[in-house]
């Protein structure tokens, strides 16, 4: 433990103080979505505890209606938007990090395999690549929702939904992944240190594991990182075209295309909320990710 | 300053290279300019700034004549029409009865999506070049109504161009171009992109309006629409978000015209049914078949606060499957069920379902003002009544099939009745489905009374008014007692201008620009 | 080289068939296109009629093969929606949709590698720092909500842009363009920004962190040992040997631009064909979105290529071993 904190990494990682600042909110914030039903006052996913008249009450304000009072407000069904939020989160997060985890795991091994095998094996890869590129990945989102419709119970659909989303924003990005590892293998392949171990009778699957992926590292976790952040942001998106996360079990995403339908209405609350815990999320996991990308390139030492 | 300076500027400008040019944008491009190829409001309505019908709707939707100056029943069993002479068609070619027999056998035929309006006709002669008679199979006291968006095409024009039916699968002269006798003539048609109409000069009616060039522009993102209306670039938006009538109507320079549509929003059941298809309960007999549950829903749920809230108060709550501005409304039957989760509950527990149950609502998302929203409110509401309502909302391209397949427990339903007559969703909605007789074809849930399928052949032909209104207020009566639908509410219509101009809105949410100025 | 082209090229037309499969295998998940064709008096007997007349009762395959067989033919149908030719449409609609292209991947590529490399020569200056995070910001945030904000801003508030289309176009022999007029012109800015931003982002950071690795490299060591002015090292050396990956990823992000075009033309009501495309789903027109696929996997085909052929020119060390692919 202390070799660790005394280690380059926690040494650059302790003089960082942008690291430290983008580390602790998202540490919140995941301690808050992972303990969200702890700390949320509502559980907004239980239909029966809403109350419609409750709909627009305004951040710390009672309601003209019932009284009750909200400390960031609710949306058009009542909910309490501080719950809806914390809960929204959680599927952010989880959908983000799984997406990303699938999208590096099948992107590296296929773009390592393409890269240093070559030959046929190549051509496959890098042509099913072309394929899933030429798919933007809101068209991959479509055709996975649509199958997995066509397969799935209704009652099973909203918790499907979920891994609907992780399979197709992961599908599409494994390509950004498999590419640059490609690229950046072919240039390794062909240097001194690689045909050595080749010659020296190492296999080529440790070869490929040992030489070749710390030296594409850097690039990588530029696209992890971005993608994460990516990842979040692109459920948003599926969400605008109505292929996101259910409204009954909103992302953060999802509450955004809500909320931005109230942008002209005066209810500021129900998008303002989202999209600043949506921003401060993406961002302080991008510089996170900036500052873990110098800290762990030892060229850049 | 700055502001205030570039608002001038753009004021300076805008007048200046433009008097009244009047810029619109509504969600819906129209998808033809063929008048018989698609029965859609979208289509229909733009339309009828290019083209006319025999007869038409007023700004207070009471028809009135347009190409035929007067019609009369010809004994009881069909109606003759006396056209109106001395009208061209924007070519300049002359208006006759020849153009509307063309027009009948165009818009009638198996290509035309507008058949069913013919369907009571047995035959069609021409009189002189004036004069034409539509002879109908049996009584029809509505026939001159239901035909109101029967557009008359220019024969001579639609033969020499190759469009003489309209086609689905084909290219067609007609689908880009018109030749009609309307009050204003096509300009510049780019299907999604603009729509230009100018104003046709040999008009045979009286001009109101004082447009020289009208630009129409589809904007399918509402906030999109909005923002155009509210910085400018457009003149008048259709629809305004009802979240976003409150705001809009406060701002300076804009103004909104709020109204009620026909169309009345409501809960189908399956009625025929014997296992609810989802939810935890799936494969359990079909508790809807039970009117009592049926009637538990109606009291479960509150309509007002769902208009107060989603609605921002611009609904009308509905107690039967037509509007009170409808024809043949039965206004002795106006009470809704009241709101009552204590009695609801009650029923519930009566009919053997004291604990509740499960199963799942269909819902469209992109069909219906806020249809998504109230289907959530639907189910916080029926949670209250211990009954777990799954909601699978989707895009209406995916709804329908579903529907067709019967693959629900509970849908949601908007109805606009074509005629603006109460015998309408009676047709569509209430009669036992009739393939053959093409009778209730939108009767999704299999609901089958056989007193309101005795009753509907009797109001379609019966002349006499009051007669007539006590077998719509029979079977209304019927429909609520068996809670056949639970009637929600009636859709708001809600459009956006700028202040400076004056415009009519029809609650068939047709825009009219003959009835627009510019101040 | 020819041999390797002619490969490609034979590759790529494999991979647009199987585009057009997957494509027709997704369309009956999209929806049914006959309810929207239909009015509300349809009865059953028109659905099946016209059900017929499209030949949406025959397999997906058949459907495929019958859509394949036009399109080689130049003819891609008639759009349910319009009842044109979808050819004709894809005409109209495609110079809205590369002019925005262009115009955002031109903004992304310049900034980009412009903010790229003074942030990674300026490594610890506070101007590359307060750029590094604020161009965060853009992308921490879905496109959507940026071009939304963006004409809530300047159209709504300020009054400066317009807030929706393409102002006054011109057709200039068959492309009908908006760069000829001042209206045209501003309607570009607020569209062009919203899809430009993210790749912009994501080009410059990728800028940075390759010149910051060959900034640190021994040849450039060597290079600054020797005395050659730093402007030299940075732009000759430097820059151009950062420049594989950023061609990789710069070319990924054109066929990104096309795609998210279809998201910022909905905001902003863009007619070109990502509107379309977005039109054909809601409405379930079938030969519109096969030829949309068809279009962009083309069109996205060929940046690969071009890529490849790039990488080529730029990088010597891979064309042996490129010869055996």
């Amino acid at each position: 433990m202390t070799q660790f904190w005394n280690s380059d990494f926690m040494w650059s990682f302790r003089h960082a103080p942008v690291a430290i600042v983008s580390f602790c909110v998202v540490a919140l914030l995941v301690f808050c979505a992972v303990f969200a039903p702890l700390i949320a006052p509502f559980d907004p996913f239980d239909p029966s505890t809403l109350n419609l008249m409750n709909g627009f009450s305004k951040p710390m304000e009672p309601n003209a209606f019932t009284g009750d009072s909200f400390w960031l407000g609710t949306d058009d069904q009542g909910r309490d938007v501080f719950s809806t939020i914390l809960y929204g989160m959680r599927i952010s997060l989880f959908v983000g990090f799984a997406a990303v985890l699938f999208a590096m795991v099948l992107g590296i091994s296929l773009g390592l395999i393409a890269g240093y095998v070559g030959g046929w094996t190549e051509t496959i890869i890098m042509r099913t690549a072309d394929v899933q590129l030429t798919f933007p990945s809101i068209l991959v989102a479509m055709l996975i929702f649509g199958i997995a419709k066509g397969f799935t119970p209704v009652e099973l659909r909203d918790q499907m939904a979920i891994w609907v989303l992780i399979i197709a924003i992961g599908l599409s990005d494994w390509v950004q992944f498999a590419r640059v590892v490609r690229g950046a293998a072919l240039v390794e392949k062909n240097k001194e240190y690689v045909q050595a171990a080749q010659l020296i009778g190492r296999s080529s699957f440790a070869i490929m594991l040992r030489h070749i992926l710390p030296n594409v590292l850097s690039p990588v976790l530029v696209i992890a990182t971005i993608s994460l952040a990516l990842a979040i942001i692109a459920e948003a998106t599926l969400s605008f075209l109505g292929v996101g996360a259910p409204p009954t079990q909103p992302s953060l995403g999802t509450l955004i295309r809500i909320g931005q339908g109230f942008l002209f209405s005066g209810e500021w609350w129900i998008l303002f909320f989202p999209a600043v815990t949506l921003l401060t999320l993406a961002l302080s996991v991008n510089l996170l990710g900036d500052w873990l990308r110098d800290a762990m390139n030892p060229r850049l030492k | 300053m700055l502001r205030v300076t570039c608002a001038l500027c753009a004021l300076l400008v805008g007048n200046a290279a433009a008097a009244e040019t009047f810029k619109w944008a509504s969600s819906t491009d129209p998808q033809t300019m063929d008048p018989h190829a698609v029965n859609s409001a979208p289509v229909l309505g733009f339309l009828n700034n290019v083209y006319e019908g025999l007869v038409r709707r007023g700004k207070d939707m009471a028809i009135e004549g347009a190409l035929a100056e007067s019609w009369e029943p010809i004994g009881s069993e069909g109606w003759r029409f006396n056209l109106r002479k001395g009208v061209t068609f924007h070519d300049g070619s002359e208006f006759t009865a020849e153009d509307v027999m063309f027009s009948y056998q165009r818009a009638s035929s198996e290509a035309a999506d507008t058949a069913s309006w013919f369907a009571p006709v047995s035959s069609v002669s021409i009189i002189d070049d004036y004069t034409i008679d539509f002879i109908t199979s049996a009584p029809n006291p509505i026939f001159p109504d239901s035909i109101a968006n029967f557009m008359i095409m220019d024969k001579g024009w639609a033969e020499a161009n190759g469009a003489e039916l309209p086609a689905k699968d084909a290219e067609n002269h007609a689908t880009l171009n018109t030749n009609g006798t309307g009050a204003f003539q096509l300009v510049e048609r780019q299907p999604g992109l603009t729509t230009v109409l100018e104003p046709f000069d040999g008009w045979w009616g009286e001009v109101e309006h004082n447009i020289t060039r009208a630009e129409f522009t589809p904007i399918q993102n509402p906030a999109t629409a909005v923002a155009a209306l509210l910085s400018g670039d457009v003149d008048m938006i259709d629809p305004v978000p009802i979240q976003d009538k409150a705001r809009v109507d406060q701002r300076d320079g804009v103004k909104v015209f709020g109204g009620i549509e026909a169309r009345v929003i409501m809960l189908g059941f399956p009625h025929a049914a014997d296992a609810l298809k989802h939810g935890s309960n799936a494969g359990d007999p079909n508790p809807f078949k039970d009117v009592r549950v049926r009637k538990a829903v109606a009291h479960a749920i509150n309509v007002d606060a769902i208009l107060a809230t989603i609605m921002r108060g611009a609904a009308e709550p509905a107690s039967q499957l037509v509007s009170p501005a409808m024809r043949g409304y039965s206004s002795d039957l106006a009470a809704r069920p009241a709101f009552d989760v204590e009695g609801a509950k009650a029923l519930l527990a009566e009919a053997g379902y004291a604990d509740g149950f499960s199963f799942g609502l269909k819902c469209p998302n992109d069909r219906y003002l806020n249809d998504e929203s109230v289907c959530q409110a639907v189910v916080g509401m029926l949670a209250q009544i211990g009954v777990t309502a799954q909601l699978d909302a989707m895009p209406v391209q995916n709804y329908w099939p579903e529907l067709r397949a019967d693959n629900y427990d509970m849908y949601l339903l908007g109805w606009s009745p074509g005629t603006f007559d109460a015998e309408h969703p009676i047709r569509f909605l209430a009669h036992t489905p009739d393939a053959e007789k093409k009778l209730g074809s939108w009767n999704f849930g299999d609901f089958s009374n056989a007193r309101v399928d005795e009753l509907l052949p009797m109001i379609q032909s019966e002349i006499d008014d009051a007669k007539r209104q006590a077998m719509l207020d029979e079977s209304a009566k019927i429909l609520q007692d068996e809670m056949a639908y639970v009637p929600l509410y009636v859709q708001p219509l809600v459009w956006g201008a700028q202040d400076n101009i004056e415009l009519t809105q029809r609650p068939d949410n047709f825009f009219i620009l003959r009835w627009v100025t510019v101040n | 080289m020819l041999s390797f082209i002619l490969q490609r090229v034979f590759q790529s037309g494999i991979v647009l068939l199987i585009v057009g499969l997957v494509a027709f295998s997704m369309f009956r998940f999209v929806g049914d296109p006959i309810d929207n064709m239909l009015g509300q008096e349809r009865t059953d007997a028109d659905i099946e009629r016209l059900r017929d007349q499209l030949g949406l009762d025959k397999p997906f395959v058949v459907q495929y093969y019958k859509f394949l067989e036009g399109a080689v033919q130049g003819n891609f149908g008639i759009s349910y929606r319009q009842g044109r030719p979808v050819s004709e449409i894809l005409v109209e609609r495609a110079p809205a949709t590369l002019e925005l292209a262009a115009v955002s991947g031109f903004l992304a590529i310049s900034f980009g590698v412009a903010l790229g490399v003074f942030t990674a020569i300026r490594r610890n200056g506070i101007a590359a720092n307060v750029i590094m995070t604020v161009s965060l910001i853009g992308v921490s945030l879905p496109t959507f909500l940026i071009g939304i904000l963006l004409i809530y801003l300047f159209s709504v508030e300020l009054g400066w842009l317009p807030s929706f289309g393409r102002g006054e176009t011109v057709e200039v022999g068959g492309w009908r363009t908006g760069f000829l007029t001042a209206s045209g012109l501003k309607a570009l800015i607020l569209p062009s920004i919203t899809l430009g931003l993210y790749q912009m982002t994501l080009i410059m950071r990728l800028v940075r962190s390759e010149m910051l690795e060959v900034l640190r490299a021994d040849y450039i060591r060597f290079a600054r040992a020797r005395g050659l002015r730093e402007k030299t090292i940075n732009f000759r050396h430097a820059l151009k040997n950062t420049l594989v990956p950023v061609i990789t990823v710069t070319g990924l992000q054109l066929g990104a631009i096309i795609a998210f075009a279809i998201i910022t033309e909905t905001v902003f009501q863009w007619p070109g064909v990502g509107l379309l495309f977005i039109n054909a789903i809601q409405f379930v027109d079938i030969p519109v979105m096969a030829a949309y696929l068809m279009l962009i996997s083309v069109m996205f085909v060929g940046i690969n290529l071009i890529v490849d052929l790039l990488y080529f020119a730029i990088d010597p060390r891979l064309r042996a071993d490129k010869a055996t692919v």
